[in-house]
């Protein structure tokens, strides 16, 4: 429900990327990337060193890509970055608050930063602390806040011009389940209730099934997967069926039957695309003779798409200034 | 996530929550004009000057800067009030000595506030949020040395205006001492303004090169007091022209013959300057190379931090 406004850059496509690479030496935190982004709230997934931070940065132009290039809202990220940056937010993963001034004071010179007048970033301030929970605390010294109250001081700049578009890297970091909670129902507002888009990177899985209605799936600088999440979630459902008995055997009368079924110890994993075939399974299983234990549907597709840790490709993070300006 | 509608009808601070929890009181996108860059370095500008003071920040943060600010004006201070009770024609000392007179302070004062301006965005990571707005890594530059710059203004020009106006109640007539002396403006003005570039520049290119605040203000001040040093001792005790070079290391004397050039006045006998035997006009030319160098290395620290 995005309210119209004029002139804001093209509004159809959120980002693109051509070939956009970020190597560090020889290790590759992207390699040439093509993606599309469509306004929404996507999810940005992957384990650390997937390639997300890297990703949004580039986006944002505080690294420079080695090569490839990239547009956010239709304006190139390398030439028109000043005008394209007082139309999008950012919220880093890491630290960035003036902690001797108070929340008031410092969202509203981040406001100025992004070219609003005086007025309207006062307005606006107090505003926006407002939508984050932090009216009343506004005037205080940050010094003095928790960890989430800093967080959502954090999301505050981020969105205090009215931005069309917001990059969040890791938002419930360091925050308790009630912090994570309360940050979780904030972004999915921002980006339903407020009509701004949101890219939210996160190695939690669970997060981006509360919140995101898109994603996209970074591994070792590649593109793994990209879409809605409602299809990508149905079309990879998995049920788990526990049997006493020969497992083995039920799964080959399944596969038999034309379902995509594995065994797994007294387990079987049953593919589905959302509509189980509960009566074929059951009948299947009496003239079996098996005993059937439980049945239930598995959440954790999204896992499925990382390689084991074993496996996972870390990239070193940029250690010195000096890796970052050749 | 639920809604309550009737809670969005009501005004603003009616619903005032607990601290912890989010109502929704309905959200208004801005469709205000946004100013761009320059509204955003000018923004900064002002926000790294206040900083700079400590307004909006504890107290303690407030002192060093007014302290050094009020002794840089004692001088003249003292001559406005002597000029005020008295009314004698005492000049204590003239324009063209004053940055001698506390060239200390400019040193101890640039090191107090230049790891504030360019310093505490790094330590807070501050600089992140920056780069990620409507301003370029250059812009961020310009803003924080102008800062600075005006900073310096405050203890090169302000004291040598009202020293101007001292002398000036001190004189039998305000109005034909304006006359007179209004030609003292030209350079007093331009030696506030190279002198403070010049200073200003070789503070923030040290500060900017580390987060830590202590470091910073050790290495401004160990900079100014070495170069002194190694110039003088370079200048008066060998005699040879290559080692009388070195007098352009050292800021203060470059403060020195640029002041000296501009008031068109013998430099001071005990100075480093007669020895040295150079042009004085070469000290106001490399002063302004030593502040573009400085600024230089500035951008050059800013294009390659890590944000």
């Amino acid at each position: 429900m995005k309210h119209p406004t004029a002139t804001r850059g093209d509004r159809t496509t959120l980002v693109q990327t051509s070939r956009l690479a970020k190597h560090y030496g020889s290790s590759k935190a992207l390699e040439n990337l093509d993606l599309t982004i469509e306004p929404g709230i996507i999810g940005l997934a992957g384990a650390n060193g997937a390639g997300k931070s890297t990703l949004i940065k580039i986006l944002l132009g505080i690294i420079k890509p080695t090569s490839g290039n990239a547009k956010m809202m239709g304006l190139d990220i390398d030439t028109r970055g000043t005008d394209l940056r007082q139309q999008v937010g950012y919220m880093p993963e890491h630290d960035c608050l003036a902690l001797d001034m108070t929340a008031t004071e410092f969202v509203g010179h981040m406001a100025e930063m992004s070219g609003l007048p005086g007025n309207a970033a006062r307005e606006r301030t107090a505003e926006i602390l407002r939508h984050v929970g932090l009216f009343e605390a506004r005037y205080r010294q940050m010094a003095g806040y928790s960890t989430g109250m800093r967080q959502r001081v954090k999301l505050a700049q981020a969105l205090v011009h009215d931005p069309d578009f917001v990059l969040l890297d890791e938002p419930t970091n360091g925050l308790d389940p009630e912090g994570r909670d309360e940050m979780l129902d904030l972004i999915k507002r921002t980006g339903t209730k407020f009509g701004i888009s949101v890219l939210m990177a996160t190695h939690l899985l669970g997060e981006i099934e509360r919140v995101c209605d898109h994603l996209v799936i970074l591994d070792a600088g590649n593109l793994v997967h990209q879409g809605s999440l409602a299809g990508f979630t149905s079309s990879t459902e998995t049920l788990e069926v526990e049997v006493e008995g020969d497992a083995a055997l039920l799964a080959t009368k399944l596969t038999a039957l034309g379902l995509e079924a594995t065994a797994d110890r007294s387990h079987v994993l049953i593919a589905t695309d959302g509509h189980a075939p509960y009566a074929t399974i059951r009948d299947t299983i009496v003239d079996l003779d098996l005993r059937l234990v439980r049945m239930k549907q598995r959440r954790h597709m999204l896992e499925e798409l990382f390689r084991s840790p074993a496996q996972e490709v870390s990239i070193p993070e940029p250690v010195s200034s000096e890796q970052v300006s050749d | 996530m639920t809604e309550t509608p009737s809670l969005q009808q009501q005004p603003p601070g009616l619903t005032e929550s607990p601290a912890g929890s989010i109502y929704d009181l309905g959200y208004q996108r801005y469709e205000g004009v946004r100013l761009g860059r320059r509204h955003a370095i000018w923004a900064l500008y002002r926000a790294s000057l206040r900083a700079a003071f400590g307004f909006g920040r504890r107290t303690a943060a407030k002192i060093a800067p007014f302290a050094l600010v009020v002794v840089a004006l004692g001088p003249a201070l003292l001559q406005l009030i002597i000029a005020a009770f008295t009314g004698d024609e005492m000049k204590l000392f003239n324009h063209e000595d004053y940055y001698e007179l506390i060239s200390l302070v400019l040193a101890i004062y640039v090191a107090a506030i230049a790891p504030d301006i360019v310093g505490r965005d790094q330590n807070n990571r501050t600089l992140t949020l920056y780069f990620t707005r409507a301003i370029s890594r250059a812009d961020y530059v310009l803003a924080k040395f102008l800062a600075l710059v005006s900073a310096m203004l405050l203890i090169t020009l302000v004291p040598q205006l009202v020293l101007f106006s001292a002398n000036g109640l001190v004189a039998s007539s305000f109005a034909d001492y304006l006359r007179d002396e209004a030609d003292l403006l030209l350079p007093i003005v331009g030696t506030a303004l190279l002198g403070s570039a010049l200073i200003a520049s070789i503070g923030a290119a040290i500060a900017a090169q580390t987060p830590q605040r202590a470091f910073a203000t050790v290495g401004i001040i160990a900079t100014f007091l070495l170069t002194s040093v190694i110039a003088g001792a370079l200048v008066s005790s060998i005699d040879s022209v290559y080692a009388r070079l070195a007098i352009y290391l050292s800021p203060a004397a470059l403060v020195e013959g640029l002041t000296s050039w501009m008031f068109v006045v013998e430099p001071n006998e005990g100075s480093l300057i007669p020895t040295a035997n150079f042009e004085l006009y070469t000290y106001a030319l490399a002063a302004m190379v030593v502040t573009v160098a400085c600024y230089l290395l500035l951008l050059r620290r800013y294009k390659a931090v890590q944000a």
